[in-house]
């Protein structure tokens, strides 16, 4: 009896502790890092729609058995929050991925981090070119990047409206770069040099003496390069100061978020901009998206900074599947390594966004900036029920803006 | 709490025996103490309170110095954080544009910074009080628009690529090496702060505080020291903006200099002990670790930043330097008293 109430004890703890390594084993997690811009309401829809997709994914069995565990942290669109953000994810959440940032500043920093650090960072939203240039060979552009916008623009405004543009440029990363990047198109494919020039507070809210010399300067259009709310501010004051409808507005990237025709009402009738997803897209996909999104989130169309969200978290879904994880205590840096080269396999990712999103493992911006196609949209009626049309799409040459 | 007590009065003791030998003897001994602070981080938690460790070192540099001027002189200044941008900005640029060493560039960034603290000052001469906040809050904020829009200081994309320091062959570039030189700096720092305190220029600072008209008829050259006040709390400004700038990843832009840091900064000191130096370090180091520890709870950090002040400035409302003030106050009443009652029995 003795000796049989042994055996039972000895084979008892022996199945606890196979049970035991083999839940260990299956519950190994894939630990990613994210962090964006949380500061804005906006901004926390964005940071949520991550949070919600990878829950989904963990629903839904994870990858190949092993959870998602994300963190997401606030970066508050400054660079050294974002870096310190960075640095507590790699080193102290040991993170397999880092997703961020919303904002280009804080990119361009954290992109040094995960370079010296050998951790794969995939970026949602910023498109300054500068961020690919740095040669980084573990980061990876979803957006499309600030050096494609540009040239899509300019190539629309010469052939469609006209040479003769006012740029009012805001002071954020992401505003300034697309100003520069569009001014350098319209000098290298048209010969135009820009009828007026301010540059003007990240959250300016009096453009009044702008649009007054921009109005007596006779222009064919505006562009208006800010972030959602400041641009919203400037298009109402624009036909405050006498401006006709005549001189089209042109939005920089963010013209696609909600805010823009939202608070410019009927101001955003007309001002059209190139992005990365169009809300009027016809496709299934984008039906169901924009169905979605409305739904879990009370937006009544969708920008770009949504699909994009989106998108990135289908990408890193493939490249996890793909990747040969081992998920071990020792085994940090060759998960991170295998992330990295798997991301850089993905080819010809048809999702939301405006064009394929392609990859390739040489460390320059053509092959990290994912997506080349963007789409000119323009918003036919403002208002909180916007709506918006697609004017063209157009894909441009990987080197292109270099 | 008698533990707590006795473990206070055997430091203290410690201290003063090691000053009575010589008086540099305890800063070289907290030094030493010091240097393995990186390898103990690393070992009990991770790399990133290294990083943590040379924040909080940079913000007590910056905290010490204000508190010269806020503490020791009572001059109100809302403005620091545009001296320490001064100092960054500076020290970046001289780095970059002329390929000049750290030891070169940190210097200039100094100066630089020490010249704009004397015309931050010049309003102190002829204001007071809100005035002299509202007019130092200007100057602050006029020199982080300026960066903002100035492509030359980085703009909107901030500038990138700032060379680390470096010593012959030897990169300060990680946090472990760069830990070193910060907290080599903050010590010179606090050691300084003390030298000024003790000394005629830190006297005449305090009697300036306390009353500018009994000062002047003093003898005491309010609007010098007034001045003087300024100038030294921007070189701290500026040493601190320095070593933010050059630190890894070498990355400043103008959102690292905003309104928020600055009453980051204000608290630190509010929180320290206006006037006390060990307060004035203790805040820095619990204001960085309370925000550090809260970044997580993203949507409801600012409440519990708010909150966790609020409380401390309720039920401390002279700092961590006033309660520890009032705690050797009391023991050296409770000595008297043992004394005199020793005395009459």
């Amino acid at each position: 009896m003795n000796k049989l109430y042994k055996n039972c004890l000895a084979g008892g703890l022996a199945g606890v502790m196979v049970a035991g390594m083999a839940i260990g084993a299956m519950a190994a997690d894939i630990r990613v890092g994210i962090t964006m811009r949380m500061i804005s309401e906006n901004g926390q829809k964005y940071g949520q729609m991550v949070m919600d997709e990878i829950d989904m994914i963990n629903k839904s069995g994870g990858i190949n058995g092993n959870m998602i565990k994300p963190t997401l942290m606030n970066d508050e669109c400054k660079s050294d929050k974002g870096v310190a953000n960075a640095i507590k994810l790699i080193n102290q959440q040991k993170v397999h991925l880092l997703i961020g940032s919303t904002c280009s500043s804080v990119t361009l920093p954290i992109v040094d981090i995960t370079a010296k650090a050998s951790v794969p960072q995939i970026i949602p939203h910023s498109t300054n070119g500068k961020i690919t240039k740095k040669g980084s060979a573990w980061v990876f552009r979803v957006p499309v990047s600030g050096r494609f916008y540009a040239g899509v623009n300019a190539k629309y405004v010469g052939e469609n409206i006209g040479k003769k543009i006012a740029y009012l440029c805001a002071a954020d990363a992401a505003s300034q770069n697309d100003c520069e990047a569009m001014q350098k198109q319209m000098k290298a494919q048209h010969g135009s040099e820009p009828a007026y020039v301010a540059q003007v507070q990240e959250k300016e809210v009096d453009f009044r003496t702008h649009m007054q010399k921009i109005k007596s300067a006779g222009v064919d259009g505006i562009l208006i390069a800010a972030l959602a709310e400041t641009m919203a501010r400037a298009l109402i004051q624009s036909y405050e100061a006498g401006i006709p409808a005549s001189v089209r507005r042109i939005g920089s990237s963010s013209a696609s978020n909600s805010p823009v025709p939202t608070i410019a009402g009927d101001a955003a009738k007309g001002v059209f901009f190139a992005a990365a997803y169009a809300a009027a897209d016809n496709r299934p996909i984008a039906r169901l998206f924009n169905e979605m999104v409305k739904k879990r989130y009370g937006v009544h169309a969708p920008d770009h900074d949504f699909s994009q969200a989106y998108d990135l978290v289908r990408i890193v879904e493939i490249a996890l599947n793909n990747a040969n994880l081992k998920l071990d205590s020792g085994s940090l840096a060759a998960d991170r390594t295998a992330i990295r080269d798997s991301i850089a396999s993905i080819k010809n990712y048809e999702g939301l966004a405006s064009g394929p999103i392609s990859f390739c493992a040489a460390a320059t911006p053509q092959c990290r900036d994912g997506n080349r196609t963007a789409v000119l949209i323009a918003y036919s009626k403002g208002g909180k029920d916007y709506k918006t049309e697609v004017l063209a799409r157009v894909t441009m040459p990987a080197d292109f803006g270099l | 709490m008698t533990a707590v007590n006795s473990i206070i009065h055997s430091i203290s003791s410690f201290v003063d025996k090691l000053n009575a030998v010589h008086r540099m003897l305890p800063w070289v001994l907290a030094f030493v103490l010091l240097l393995p602070l990186p390898q103990i981080l690393a070992a009990v938690f991770n790399d990133y309170y290294i990083y943590l460790a040379n924040k909080i070192c940079i913000f007590i540099l910056l905290s010490v110095g204000l508190n010269i001027v806020k503490g020791f002189c009572g001059q109100v200044t809302v403005g620091h954080v545009g001296l320490y941008a001064i100092g960054a900005v500076s020290s970046a640029l001289v780095s970059i544009h002329f390929g000049w060493s750290f030891w070169l560039a940190f210097p200039i960034g100094i100066l630089l910074s020490g010249i704009a603290g004397l015309i931050v000052g010049l309003p102190s001469v002829r204001l007071e009080g809100a005035y002299l906040a509202l007019a130092t809050l200007g100057l602050g904020e006029s020199v982080r628009i300026m960066i903002a829009v100035t492509p030359l200081f980085g703009s909107s994309t901030g500038l990138l690529s700032i060379p680390e320091p470096t010593i012959g062959s030897f990169v300060f570039d990680n946090y472990t090496k760069y830990y070193y030189m910060v907290m080599t700096f903050a010590m010179i720092g606090i050691y300084l702060s003390f030298s000024i305190l003790r000394s005629a220029t830190g006297r005449a600072f305090m009697a300036v505080r306390e009353d500018t008209v009994a000062a002047a008829v003093h003898g005491i050259n309010v609007a010098k020291y007034k001045l003087l006040a300024f100038v030294i709390s921007a070189l701290y400004a500026g040493a601190a903006g320095g070593l933010f700038a050059h630190m890894p990843p070498g990355y400043i832009h103008h959102n690292n200099f905003t309104i928020i840091e600055m009453v980051t900064l204000l608290l630190m000191v509010v929180l320290g002990g206006i006037g006390h130096i060990w307060g004035g370090i203790l805040g820095a180091i619990i204001v960085t670790i309370i925000y550090d520890q809260t970044l997580e709870f993203y949507f409801i950090q600012p409440l519990l930043f708010g909150m966790t002040m609020i409380l401390i400035v309720i039920f401390m409302p002279r700092g961590i330097g006033g309660v520890i003030d009032r705690y050797f106050m009391t023991k050296k009443f409770m000595k008297i008293r043992e004394e005199n009652s020793d005395g009459t029995s």
